[in-house]
């Protein structure tokens, strides 16, 4: 057996406390400046290849560079012709988006039955693995371009998601305490009211963003084929004439408002309404 | 991640039903929720010849338009024995495809990787890319096709490079998560047994990555199908989405739902014979297949970016904090 | 042999209001041929110390000193939770401790698998084995690499009686007939007393309380008079710290 020695001397002078949490206090700082230093980098260096391979690259007719969508997007602003188009795919996300909230919350209700839940399980699965765009084809040929085509593939897309929380919340609806309401004897009415409600509305929430989000890239996949209105509609004409700085734009514009309803105002909603959530959450 | 806003194991089929009388064993039958499944199918074929007929009747449609069930059935018959009016068979078709989705995935599988191992390892790389990542991620496959397909033409390469953008954004943030949640404690085990590094890197990390990249790789091949599938349609003049497109433009809707059950049928072989058996083999060691932190999607618009967004942010270690 | 050496060793974790001080101003000297039980309260820095000692941890300040000759430079470690790699069979576990595959170590990892009972397990993954399985492969793991000095913390803690108690004859028979030193975290006073020559008490806050030399003649048996005796002694005092912390 060879012998190994080895020896492990740490040393670390004692420091000095407030000298220590300076010298944390200067490091986190240093960290900050690292991450805003990189982050900025990365738009530039992004920003930058792509204006610049606008041009150098591919022409800048098939690849605008960031300079030339600002600049279309400014035209289309003055031209008058977002706010309309926005309007329209609106509408029609809001009327689909509301319909499957319906529709989906009563079969989530009925699939509390366990010979409606048999039922709808394929339905549900088939609902929220096919993509939109095979719903989008089939009522754009039945339907041509009757306004009810868009708001069905809508409804055909989303309504599963809606089903599956609805039913998760039902399911998961907090037994004990309203067994303890009922033992103290709270009415039906408040029982709802205070334990009914607050319990499903985030489920609902949850759904009705999720629908949400599926339901715009939709709308603007049937306006591509059928409508004549509305972003898609926008889009599909820009890409008939070739227009490349105009479909960029379009598709960037409704990305940003698509994003800003996502993120913005949803989210703006739920912090309003569920932070009791959130308090639970950080607890 | 799922679909549902919390999660509670229980599932939803389980309330209380009240005790039933005894009934004979026909009803209980008819009663079973496994009837009721069966049910499904003849329910949908009914209802569907039903609105057949009153489409017809309340409008003066072409009738040609509309599709029975056995026309959809017979069109992917001939489809499968190649008997076909379309350009290309459906086998061709499919190859076509494949081949566009194979060399998509690897480039987003590749380079996802080093860009997500780069931001997982590293602080300034990830300020670096992480708007950009994110905004890819919410971005969605259908803006891109419009986009390339006019750049690109007829090329593969555009098809290609959609395949590319509709993944990479969750193989970067799949990996980054990996890397993030590394197993500290067997990396401290590692180190006070002395063990060398190379070794640790290839027994300790990379296994603890697997799930997810391999997660990644499922996610990136959906999202990249279905990015695929958009830009054929737009902009191709062969493959699967053209082809939708084609009996679609030749109105003939028996062509587009029969192709659509195709993509499904694709969808369900890919998941079952390939992704599965490769994840059994994979995650032997592990008794049950779930992963807590890996981040997955089932439908690309489902990803809430914002939540993962805080979520990650809020696992960045800080400063001096120590996991404990 | 190996010794050990530690000088105002302090370690807090965490900065401000976070701050936890983990360890305090510790000073030791432990080496030879010993058998050291640590104990004390939960969170009063034992498996810091351990960590410490194992160099996953550094001190915030003050200066440790390991010197040890023998088969292994690195030392033992049996973890508190077992710490096995979830993707390796039970012997590739012990292997990938190992500086070499040779046929020679094959043997050594399967002998002490079977000191463990579980000489039947190598091809199994750790999620196939129960917890307690889980933990005696970290301890087979720890003696495999035959390491001069070993750490231990609460490595009998999540098994049964029987199998703790004949693992614990083990490890005493190994720390016998090799003369290694082991520094050995317990919860249990008794385990205490019947394995050690010597049982650090640590309080609430990291700072070592009591230092007891235990002077009486192996195998001990808790039965035995004098060794209940001096259990009796430990925990009055274990009790008293931990009141005085709480
Ligand atoms: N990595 C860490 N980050 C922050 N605090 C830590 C960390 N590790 C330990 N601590 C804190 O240091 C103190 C000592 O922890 P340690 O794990 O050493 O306790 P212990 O004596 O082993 O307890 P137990 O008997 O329960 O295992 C505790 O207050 C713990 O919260
Ligand atoms: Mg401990």
């Amino acid at each position: 057996m060879i012998a190994v020695v080895t020896t492990m001397t740490t040393e670390v002078p004692a420091p000095d406390r407030v000298t220590q949490e300076d010298i944390e206090e200067a490091a986190r700082r240093k960290e900050l400046i690292i991450r805003w230093i990189s982050r900025i980098s990365g738009y530039v260096v992004v920003l930058g290849l792509w204006e610049w391979a606008s041009g150098a690259v591919l022409e800048e007719n098939l690849l605008p560079g960031p300079t030339r969508v600002l600049q279309t997007a400014v035209e289309l602003f003055q031209d008058g012709k977002v706010f309309p188009a926005f309007g329209a795919s609106l509408s029609r996300i809001l009327l689909g988006v509301f319909l499957s909230f319906i529709i989906g919350s009563m079969i989530g209700i009925i699939t509390q039955n366990r010979w409606f839940s048999g039922f709808f399980k394929d339905a549900i699965t088939i609902g929220l693995t096919s993509p939109g765009l095979i719903w989008v084809l089939i009522t754009a040929l039945v339907f041509g371009n009757r306004w009810f085509g868009p708001i069905l593939a809508i409804i055909l897309t989303t309504f599963a998601l809606v089903s599956v929380n609805v039913a998760e919340g039902i399911g998961s609806l907090p037994k004990d305490t309203l067994d303890m309401a009922r033992a103290f004897k709270v009415n039906l009415v408040d029982r709802n009211r205070h334990i009914v409600i607050p319990h499903l509305a985030p489920y609902l929430f949850t759904g009705l963003r999720f629908s949400f989000s599926i339901g715009w890239k939709v709308t603007v996949l049937t306006e591509i084929f059928t409508a004549s209105s509305g972003i898609g509609f926008e889009l599909r004409i820009a890409q008939i004439l070739f227009r490349q700085d105009e479909v960029l734009t379009w598709i960037l514009l409704f990305f940003v408002f698509a994003l800003f309803l996502e993120k913005v105002v949803l989210q703006a909603i739920e912090d309003r309404f569920f932070r009791w959530r959130k308090e639970i959450a950080s607890t | 991640m799922t679909a549902v806003a919390t999660k509670p194991p229980s599932s939803s089929s389980g309330t209380a039903i009240p005790p039933r009388r005894p009934s004979s064993a026909p009803m209980r039958f008819i009663k079973s929720p496994r009837f009721a499944r069966a049910m499904f199918l003849p329910a949908v074929l009914v209802f569907w010849l039903i609105s057949n007929k009153l489409i017809e009747n309340s409008w003066d449609f072409d009738s040609s338009v509309l599709a029975t069930p056995r026309e959809v059935w017979d069109f992917m018959w001939a489809e499968v024995t190649r008997d076909t009016v379309a350009p290309k068979d459906l086998y061709e078709t499919f190859g076509i495809s494949l081949y566009r989705l194979g060399i998509g995935f690897s480039i987003s599988m590749i380079l996802g990787t080093t860009i997500g191992l780069g931001m997982g390892l590293s602080r300034a790389v990830n300020a670096f890319f992480h708007d950009w990542v994110m905004a890819l991620l919410a971005m969605p496959a259908l803006a891109w096709a419009l986009f390339l397909s006019l750049i690109f033409g007829f090329d593969n390469k555009g098809p290609i490079i959609a395949v590319v953008l509709a993944g990479i954004p969750f193989v970067i943030v799949n990996v980054r998560e990996g890397v993030r949640s590394t197993p500290r404690d067997l990396f401290d085990m590692s180190n006070a047994f002395g063990v060398p590094s190379n070794k640790r890197t290839r027994h300790v990390l990379l296994p603890s990555l697997y799930p997810f990249l391999f997660a990644s790789a499922r996610y990136a091949l959906s999202i990249g199908w279905k990015g695929l599938v958009i830009i054929e349609l737009f902009g191709g003049q062969d493959g699967a989405g053209w082809t939708v497109k084609f009996w679609y433009d030749a109105h003939r809707l028996h062509g587009v739902i029969g192709y659509s059950m195709f993509f499904v049928i694709f969808a369900l072989v890919m998941e079952n014979a390939i992704l599965e058996p490769i994840s059994r083999r994979v995650f032997r060691w592990r008794p049950s297949l779930n992963s807590p932190d890996i981040v997955e999607e089932e439908m690309d618009a489902l990803y809430d970016v914002e939540e993962l967004n805080r979520e990650l942010d809020a696992n960045l270690p800080t400063g001096s904090t120590q996991e404990t | 042999m190996a010794e050990i050496k530690i000088r105002n060793l302090h370690k807090e974790f965490g900065t401000g209001a976070d701050k936890v001080v983990a360890l305090e101003d510790v000073n030791l000297d432990m080496g030879g041929h010993v058998f050291v039980s640590i104990v004390g309260p939960s969170g009063c820095g034992k498996s810091t110390l351990l960590n410490i000692l194992s160099g996953i941890e550094t001190p915030t300040s003050g200066s440790l000193e390991i010197t040890q000759s023998g088969h292994k430079a690195a030392p033992g470690y049996v973890f508190q939770a077992a710490r096995l790699l979830p993707w390796r069979t039970v012997m590739d576990n012990l292997l990938f401790v190992q500086q070499d595959k040779s046929d020679e170590t094959r043997a050594r990892c399967q002998k002490y698998l079977e000191m463990v009972q579980l000489g039947d397990k190598g091809d199994k993954f750790p999620g196939e084995l129960s917890g307690g399985m889980q933990q005696r492969v970290g301890i087979a793991r720890a003696f495999s690499i035959e390491p001069d000095v070993l750490f231990m913390d609460e490595p009998f803690s999540h098994l049964d009686a029987i199998t703790a108690r004949s693992l614990r004859r083990e490890l005493h028979t190994m720390w016998a007939d090799t003369g290694k030193t082991i520094i050995f975290v317990t919860h249990d006073v008794g385990e205490a007393v019947e394995l050690s020559n010597r049982i650090l008490v640590f309080a609430q806050g990291g700072r070592l309380e009591d230092d007891i030399t235990v002077d009486l003649d192996f195998p001990r048996d808790a039965a035995d008079e004098e060794v209940a005796i001096a259990k009796a002694s430990v925990l009055r005092k274990f009790e008293e710290f931990d009141l005085l912390a709480t």
